[in-house]
């Protein structure tokens, strides 16, 4: 464990923007250990881009790229979205 | 979707912390806990974002953030040292739906804050009070001198009264006569501040990460459920 991380918080707001929904409920189901979490008690750990690992085993949960004006997000685990939870707006 | 803020008022909240009021037309909102993203653009279109909690209740129409400053930070020696009334810069909010409160989710709440962590609890102490809520809260906030801590006067004002207990340490300088606490948080601290009967208990618990991660093992050790702890951590992220 480094002092350099976040949680899955600190990212929401570019999640949300991506996913049309307020990303730090969404439950992922580890692809690893199997625990079920929020993404929002995920750990970020930001590098040349942004990774959020599984809060109970470490494993990748989200890989966040940044290029110029592109963003490139590869997604590990299954998420839960709640049909009900409309973007604002 | 990034929002035009235009700075209000900027009041010195301590030592080395600015609360920045902000206008922002259209805001729809926010529950105490939640906070934006700031974007800065400068002239030659170099862009920083930050994300600062929301601390003032939802309940006040104009959104205050408490911003720390970050030795050498862009955005925060900006909001510290530049910002003016009339300053305006984007933000992207409210976010965040994982760290919340609203009275009408009731309590009991133990909320532990380490610094500027205390900004998003300041929002839901802000917003029990501006409900008039009874929900029994017990706050505890670490600070390292009466120099940096954020909102004591106003904490110290805050009603309704009931319910409500807020225990402070001080880590570096204590007050004049200080009888309480003079040293980070630990075991003994949680006993005393939290309740006898962990079940049912919401935690918060927002501050730099290292002060998290070590509440969170106290908490876990005092019998308080890992499901009902929420966290936030922040820095260190060049500020």
């Amino acid at each position: 464990m480094t002092d350099l991380h976040l949680d899955g918080n600190g990212m929401a707001g570019l999640l949300g923007d991506i996913l049309g929904t307020e990303p730090t409920t969404v439950v992922r189901r580890c692809q690893s250990c199997g625990d079920r979490q929020p993404l929002g008690a995920h750990r970020a750990y930001r590098g040349a881009g942004v990774v959020l690992r599984c809060p109970t085993c470490g494993d990748l949960a989200v890989c966040i790229g940044f290029q110029e004006d592109q963003v490139t997000v590869r997604w590990f685990g299954a998420y839960r979205f709640a049909l009900d939870q409309a973007p604002e707006e | 979707m990034w929002r035009t803020a235009t700075v209000r008022d900027v009041v010195q909240e301590s030592r080395s912390a600015r609360t920045i009021a902000l206008d922002v037309p259209h805001w729809p909102g926010h529950r105490a806990g939640q906070h934006v993203d700031i974007r800065l653009t400068a002239d030659d279109g170099y862009q920083a974002e930050r994300s600062y909690s929301i601390a003032s209740a939802p309940e006040l129409e104009r959104l205050e953030l408490t911003v720390e400053l970050v030795p050498d930070g862009e955005v925060s020696t900006y909001l510290i040292e530049e910002v003016r009334p009339g300053d305006e810069f984007e933000v992207r909010g409210p976010i965040g739906g994982h760290f919340t409160w609203s009275s009408d989710e009731g309590g009991p709440l133990l909320l532990v804050a380490g610094g500027s962590g205390l900004a998003p609890l300041m929002a839901m102490l802000r917003h029990r009070a501006a409900r008039d809520s009874d929900v029994e809260v017990h706050a505890l906030i670490s600070t390292r001198s009466p120099d940096d801590a954020l909102y004591a006067s106003e904490i110290a004002r805050l009603r309704p009264r009931q319910g409500l207990e807020v225990s402070w340490t001080y880590t570096r300088t204590s007050p004049e006569g200080w009888e309480g606490w003079e040293r980070r948080v630990d075991a003994d601290m949680i006993a005393a501040t939290g309740f006898g009967d962990p079940a049912g208990v919401r935690c918060f618990v927002c501050g730099p990460t290292p002060f998290v991660e070590h509440v969170l093992g106290l908490l876990v050790q005092a019998g308080y459920d890992a499901s009902s702890i929420h966290a936030e951590r922040f820095g260190p992220t060049g500020g």
